[in-house]
């Protein structure tokens, strides 16, 4: 009997220890499944994000509230902003843009120079301008390009630290997975 | 757009075997100026004036400004974090010196003065910011960073000891990285 009670008593102890691992395990495995070179932020809300886009139209981030926004600092000076560009466009015709809205921000250049370069590369995206670059300052990117993730409800998730292929499955596969 | 053409001088550099507690010690040898073992890739480009002038006309900053940033030698260099944990950019724990002598860098304060003293307008201001290496970063495993680290100009070659606490908390072994003969690069073109 007192044989039998100690072995129940070992079982409970492992049954325990283990739904502790299990339970810290969940997080860890989310936070080890993000592809490389995505970075989990601590969820603070959004700074502030008011700018116009070249058509002159106003943008403001909390209109935006509900849904996903894929906020992009870049700057036709940057090597890795020009090499991602691209795929950024690429990407943006295969997600669902109710779900992700694309927002690219060009820090500090003029329109010509803007036009100039994603009238080749990428003609579909309408950036927004900081023209003084201080809106860009205000976010703190790590350096250009950087990629923030607000969540639906105004939170920054996730920075992408410098550029990649957005277009490359294991970054559609996790927009796909944040989306749903 | 035009793009900057950079001048890369490579140097091999000889490393320590040892992890993270070593420092690893580049020696100019010939070009290429890159350094890399299995914690960091350390790179330094050498960009010279008339590059550096072209750069910056291409953005339309002023003859001013550009005569302000030529009168300093850039030190521009490559660091990508290998390691599988936080390698600490900080730009106070490197070192330039000459036979032992410390060469000061030039912190972004000084920048703000010139920039001020001429009028520099703020979105140049913002560009001339992004191109300058930063103060201090917690670099992640796999980051990368670039910019320019900025010294007086120098007319003969110089020691430059870069110093990497690790881990998030600092507490692992220091990485240094060490580069001799650093150099400025001359003939300085004045912008037209």
């Amino acid at each position: 009997m007192c044989k039998r009670h100690k072995a129940s008593t070992i079982k409970s102890a492992i049954i325990f220890f283990g739904l502790i691992l299990v339970a810290l395990s969940g997080p860890l495995s989310a936070a080890n499944s993000l592809p490389k070179g995505i970075m989990q932020l601590d969820g603070r809300t959004a700074p502030a994000l008011i700018l116009k886009d070249m058509e002159e139209e106003s943008f403001d981030l909390t209109n935006f509230r509900g849904q996903w926004v894929f906020v992009h600092f870049w700057a036709t000076w940057c090597g890795p902003c020009r090499k991602e560009m691209p795929t950024i466009q690429a990407m943006s015709e295969v997600i669902d843009s109710s779900k992700l809205k694309i927002v690219l921000i060009n820090t500090a250049e003029t329109e010509d120079t803007i036009f100039n370069f994603l009238g080749i590369v990428a003609p579909d995206l309408n950036p927004l301008l900081d023209t003084d670059g201080l809106v860009t300052e205000a976010w703190q990117p790590r350096g250009l390009p950087a990629t923030f993730f607000v969540s639906p409800k105004g939170k920054l998730r996730y920075l992408a630290l410098g550029g990649r292929d957005w277009n490359n499955k294991v970054y559609l596969n996790f927009l796909t997975s944040l989306l749903n | 757009m035009k793009a900057a053409p950079f001048l890369l001088i490579l140097f091999i550099f000889s490393a320590g075997a040892e992890a993270l507690a070593a420092g690893a010690s580049i020696d100019k040898k010939k070009s290429p100026a890159k350094y890399e073992d299995d914690e960091i890739m350390f790179r330094i480009i050498e960009r010279n004036p008339e590059s550096i002038s072209a750069f910056y006309q291409g953005r339309e900053f002023s003859k001013q400004a550009i005569d302000e940033i030529l009168h300093t030698c850039y030190v521009t260099v490559i660091i990508k974090n290998k390691t599988r944990t936080t390698l600490w950019l900080e730009l106070d724990n490197w070192r330039f010196s000459r036979n032992g002598k410390t060469i000061q860098r030039i912190k972004r304060d000084y920048w703000q003065k010139r920039w001020d003293k001429i009028n520099l307008n703020q979105a140049h201001r913002s560009t001339f910011g992004w191109t300058l290496m930063p103060e201090s970063r917690d670099l992640r495993e796999d980051e990368g960073v670039g910019g320019s680290v900025v010294i007086p100009t120098q007319t003969t070659p110089f020691l430059l000891t870069a110093n990497f606490f690790t881990k998030p908390d600092k507490s692992g072994p220091i990485k240094t990285v060490t580069i001799k003969d650093a150099r400025c690069v001359k003939d300085i073109k004045p912008a037209p």
